[in-house]
């Protein structure tokens, strides 16, 4: 186990590179796998809008090349499958490798002043786990008979062979399985290491908030993703072995006897606590990045903390507001109405925290602190739509239009891919000890605030004109005829969103081997991870360290003359 | 709990003819240019309670979202690093810290949050829940089998019981009469759709297996649209029709001339097509 | 470093040893909570699809075999038992290599034994003409107790390579934490069982 004592450095290419046991390594791994994987989705993404506004046209250049037996047109069935695979690809092999793989990996043992994860093997195979994962997804858009077609969420009795035979449903099954068994092994990583390698002084009380972020959310994944593992091992039962856990008797002519009712209420109890585990790292990482550059203290470090903890506690009881429509008692529904408005207060406290943190601050508006306050106006949006989607009486209006689609988007994707690029903005110079460059940063920001905002907002008004989701062409029904207009100017948007992140990519790749080199601390920044030489050697810490300090110890009134800040691991008032 | 509701109605009176005003507004300058902003004015008698809602909750939530974005643009303009300029030094963790914290937390819940449950509640047990009883006289009955891709829907016909060979049978088309609830029992044949009425602002699952139910009062005559709402397939987009709202008079006779069609043309042979069940809880 | 009272080497071992345990224990802990949280949705699930059909079991078809499957509990039980023993007997301050190797031999063999039978109960429902597919009743069982198998065959692998581990020296009283955990996965397994059990065949 990683301990006190510093291993030897591994010398072979393989135990260095491929299957390495050093959490800085894995991170690395983690971040372009997820990197590819977000473009990939997002690609996905255009080829949806794309259909939307001009349907039955073929998607330019690349259509032709992907769908040569339908000349580049999208069919129903592919555009199915793109909707379905770009949510699957975003959450599981996108954002999650991002956020909990790459960041997290990163930032918990060099945070926390330890020399690897406690379970250096488990990493890796937390990680060569979910690169396995990402295969049979892919496989699984070539087979035979069809690639899966049903929703990221998969319901019965469309997912089962009610709805189509094949293994292109089973593989993603097998697919959403084994990367939910990455995440286990990751989770089980982090609370370990937390709890029992954190440095002397290092208290509960002085973690960073990243760190609360990410062990919070592993104490979710540890716990919940094991409901949807068995929900997938029932749907793979059920597609394989003919059994009936989702198919009710009706349809088996009388030996089934199984709920599709059941598959949602078990989706649910994992989904909704799948979204608070995308944005609790989001939450502990502006926490931290607005106080950095804000220059003081976290507002209510405690607070915040304890909202975190709230809504850990809370995320598995409010799951019944995705189902207000499928027929539950009135009891049943109002007690979800009421419990999802409660949660909603731990986010207005941490709103409040972040706001005040702001407040009378010494702002510096780099690239990290435009996406942390990014952050804190996309959630702010996409937050108070939820009180629409929370209160039955206009959830049932809204439920399955994209007034949905615009929510979850603002509060889940752009709050947790804001924070993902700020901390990718922010450790870049401590990962590959080179600057990314500071104007292309924030013209990344506002080209792709701009639009995304638009993007997402349009489809409010698209969801109160009653437009649905799901649909392949939205002129099909005279109804929606009317709201063609509202489909281009979101593909407009959209396509600009999704020009503004090659920027991005362009920025990272040149700067990953062209880029300045960086100093050991540009930020000023005085947690442990950045008191380390760059790059970071093999075993981070000579010596363990010893902290003294907070981590938001920022302008306090004894630090010396011209300083604003100081390492965690220095007292404050010493003689320096 | 409906003494608040009145109460919070009372006030929000003025809120419905606005609301009413602002959508017929918004449906007549978008009609103009052939484009629509919002959804078309609701046709049955619960359905002004939707946009009611939905514009009380848009109000508060501009206001609020209003006060949010003023208070990050004062610290990105006034507060920005410059030479001299120092920040606060302040953890928050003081009492009066604490106690604002709470008050703002109660206050947000109660106007955002409360006010609007109450009225939900409300909605939901007067309205939209409030499925009128198995037996209850003047309510008129559909039975709908939702399949890929289409809605079958079967109307009692004149004998007024189901499972007979004068059942109207009509697909991805249902004619009703205004001024009389209609109640629905509906089940799949395959898979998971949703029976979405946007003029009448009803919703409701379909589902294999089970029977649910719903239901909604037309107040005007007219041509109306079904949607599905619950992805049901590579063709969900195409499973859509219309609902015919007749005027009393004119609906009996239809009804009356339906009943013996289908009567004439009843084949007993044709098991698919007799699907149906008794009309119980 | 680490603040010592005694540097001898072996104390210095046997303080590693400890620290380590509990390093390794608790990230076993929180394994075992997320697989109860596993078979918890497996088994709620299986309460409310069997709360649903009128009569449970069904009636006029056959049923796996009772005696059969309670013979196989006390087997799994006692094999736990075995296994408990061992680890106790290592963990005692005197012991050596052979400390606990019968009781481990002991448990793993009742595992064994067990699996043969778990096979058995397959095997003479399946000749009865019940399978997966043949209803509800055959699809929670088989389902349930072939995600259990699964877990039994792993376990099983487990304590093998324990075995192999302890005949060589690798693990033993001086090396203890892989060993207890591999015991603590195999009483997982035996309280999944006695749960299905009691859900199969006492209620």
């Amino acid at each position: 186990m990683s301990g006190d004592h510093i291993h030897p450095e591994p010398t072979n290419f393989f135990r260095k590179h491929v299957f390495s046991g050093d959490h800085k390594v894995i991170a690395k791994q983690f971040l372009w796998f997820g990197l590819i994987w977000l473009g990939i989705g997002g690609l996905m993404a255009m080829m949806i809008r794309w259909q939307l506004a001009n349907p039955g046209e073929a998607f330019p250049v690349l259509g032709p090349m992907l769908f040569p037996r339908t000349d580049g047109v999208l069919d129903p069935a592919t555009y199915n499958t793109l909707f379905t695979m770009h949510g699957t690809i975003m959450i599981f092999l996108g954002l999650t490798p991002l956020m909990i793989g790459a960041l997290g990996n990163w930032c918990i043992p060099l945070m926390i002043g330890a020399r690897d994860m406690i379970f250096p093997t488990l990493n890796m195979l937390s990680f060569w786990t979910v690169f396995l994962g990402g295969v049979v997804g892919f496989i699984s858009l070539f087979v035979p008979l069809g690639a899966t077609e049903a929703g990221w969420t998969g319901y019965p009795t469309l997912s089962t062979t009610v709805g189509g035979v094949g293994m292109g449903e089973t593989l993603w099954a097998v697919a959403v399985f084994l990367i939910g068994a990455s995440s286990i092994m990751g989770g089980i990583n982090y609370m370990t290491t937390v709890i029992r390698l954190r440095a002397p002084g290092m208290s509960w009380q002085r973690l960073p908030l990243t760190v609360w972020g990410i062990f919070l959310t592993s104490v979710l994944n540890v716990l919940f993703i094991p409901v949807i593992g068995s929900a997938m091992l029932m749907l793979i039962l059920d597609r394989v072995f003919g059994t009936t856990f989702f198919v009710p008797a009706s349809i088996m002519q009388g030996a089934g006897g199984g709920d599709p009712i059941l598959y949602q209420h078990l989706f649910w109890i994992f989904g909704h606590p799948e979204v608070y585990i995308l944005i609790l790292p989001a939450w502990g990482i502006i926490g931290d990045m607005l106080s950095f550059f804000a220059r003081k203290p976290a507002f209510g470090y405690r607070a915040q903390v304890g909202a975190m903890v709230a809504v850990t506690l809370l995320s598995a009881v409010v799951y019944g507001h995705h189902m207000f429509t499928t027929g539950m008692s009135a009891m049943l529904g109002e007690s979800f109405m009421l419990l999802t408005m409660i949660i909603s207060v731990p986010a207005e406290i941490l709103f409040f925290s972040w706001l005040h943190t702001l407040w009378k601050g010494n702002l510096r508006l780099t690239t990290p602190m435009l996406f942390s306050i990014g952050v804190i106006f996309v959630f702010g949006l996409g937050g108070l739509t939820g009180i629409y989607l929370a209160t039955i009486g206009t959830d049932i209006f809204l439920h399955d239009t994209y007034f949905v689609v615009g929510h979850f988007h603002l509060t889940m994707a752009a709050s947790a891919l804001f924070a993902t690029f700020g901390g990718i903005y922010f450790w870049f110079p401590k990962m590959f000890a080179r600057e990314m460059n500071p104007f292309l940063g924030k013209l990344h920001f506002w080209l792709t605030f701009v639009p995304l905002v638009a993007v997402f907002c349009i489809m409010f008004a698209m969801g109160y004109a009653g437009m649905p989701r799901r649909y392949y062409d939205h002129t099909s029904a005279e109804y929606l005829v009317s709201l063609q207009h509202m489909n281009k100017a979101a593909t407009h948007a959209a396509f600009l969103l999704g020009a503004a992140q090659l920027i991005f990519a362009f920025n990272f790749i040149k700067s990953r081997w062209f880029g300045k080199p960086a100093t050991q601390n540009p930020w000023q920044v005085g947690t442990l991870d950045w008191t380390m030489e760059t790059p970071v050697p093999y075993y981070n810490f000579k010596e363990i360290p010893t902290v003294h300090t907070g981590p938001h110890e920022f302008s306090h009134p004894d630090l010396p003359e011209g300083q604003d800040w100081i390492y965690m691991t220095e007292r404050i008032g010493a003689s320096s | 709990m409906n003494r608040i509701a009145n109460f919070l109605t009372g006030r929000l009176l003025s809120a419905r003819w606005s609301s009413a005003l602002a959508v017929l507004l918004l449906a007549g300058v978008a009609e103009a240019q052939g484009k629509r902003w919002g959804p078309m004015p609701p046709a049955s008698d619960y359905g002004y309670r939707f946009s009611e809602l939905f514009w009380l909750i848009t109000t508060l939530c501009t206001i609020s979202f209003a006060i949010v974005v003023i208070l990050i643009a004062i610290p990105m303009l006034r507060d920005r690093d410059r030479k001299g300029h120092k920040a606060k030094y302040d953890h928050g963790s003081a009492l009066h810290d604490k106690r604002l914290t709470a008050v703002i937390s109660v206050i947000t819940f109660v106007v955002l949050d409360a006010w609007v449950l109450v009225i939900a509640m409300r909605d939901l047990r007067e309205a939209y829940w409030n499925v009128p009883e198995v037996d209850e006289p003047g309510v008129y009955q559909v039975e709908v089998l939702a399949q890929q891709w289409a809605w079958n829907f079967r109307a009692a016909g004149e004998d007024g019981e189901f499972g007979t060979a004068d059942d109207i049978l009509e697909t991805n088309h249902l004619t009703v009469p205004e001024g009389r609830s209609v109640s629905f029992q509906l089940t799949s044949k395959d898979v998971i759709h949703s029976l979405f009425l946007p003029e009448m602002r009803m919703k409701r699952d379909v589902n294999p297996g089970a029977i649910n139910e719903a239901w909604f009062k037309p107040i005007q005559s007219g041509e109306f649209t079904i949607l599905c709402a619950e992805l049901c397939g590579y063709a969900h987009y195409q499973m859509h029709g219309h609902v015919t709202v007749l005027p009393e008079a004119e609906f009996d006779a239809w009804e009356a001339g339906a009943s013996q069609l289908a009567a004439a043309g009843y084949d007993p042979e044709d098991e698919e097509a007799h699907w149906a069940w008794d009309w119980e809880q | 470093m680490t603040t010592a009272t005694t540097t001898s080497p072996a104390a210095l071992a046997a303080r590693e040893e400890v620290k380590t345990r509990v390093d390794v224990t608790l990230g076993m802990i929180l394994f075992i909570g997320s697989w109860t949280m596993a078979f918890g949705t497996l088994f709620l699930s299986f309460l409310v699809l069997r709360q649903r059909v009128g009569v449970w079991p069904p009636e006029g078809i056959a049923l796996p075999s009772f005696p059969l499957a309670s013979v196989a509990t006390l087997l799994l039980v006692a094999s736990s038992v075995g296994l408990h023993r061992a680890v106790k007997r290592w963990e005692a301050p005197d012991s050596t290599a052979k400390s606990g190797a019968r009781e481990w031999r002991f448990g793993v063999g009742l595992g064994l034994a067990f699996a043969v039978l778990q096979g058995a109960l397959w095997a003479d429902l399946w000749a009865a003409g019940r399978l997966p597919q043949s209803g509800l009743y055959e699809s929670l069982f088989y389902g349930l107790t072939w995600i259990h198998g699964l877990h039994v065959v792993v376990g099983l692998a487990c304590l093998a390579w324990a075995w192999m581990g302890l005949a060589s020296g690798r693990y033993g009283p001086h090396r203890l934490s892989t060993v207890s955990n591999i015991a603590i996965f195999w009483h997982f397994v035996d309280a999944v069982w006695i749960v299905l059990y009691l859900g199969f065949f006492v209620f």
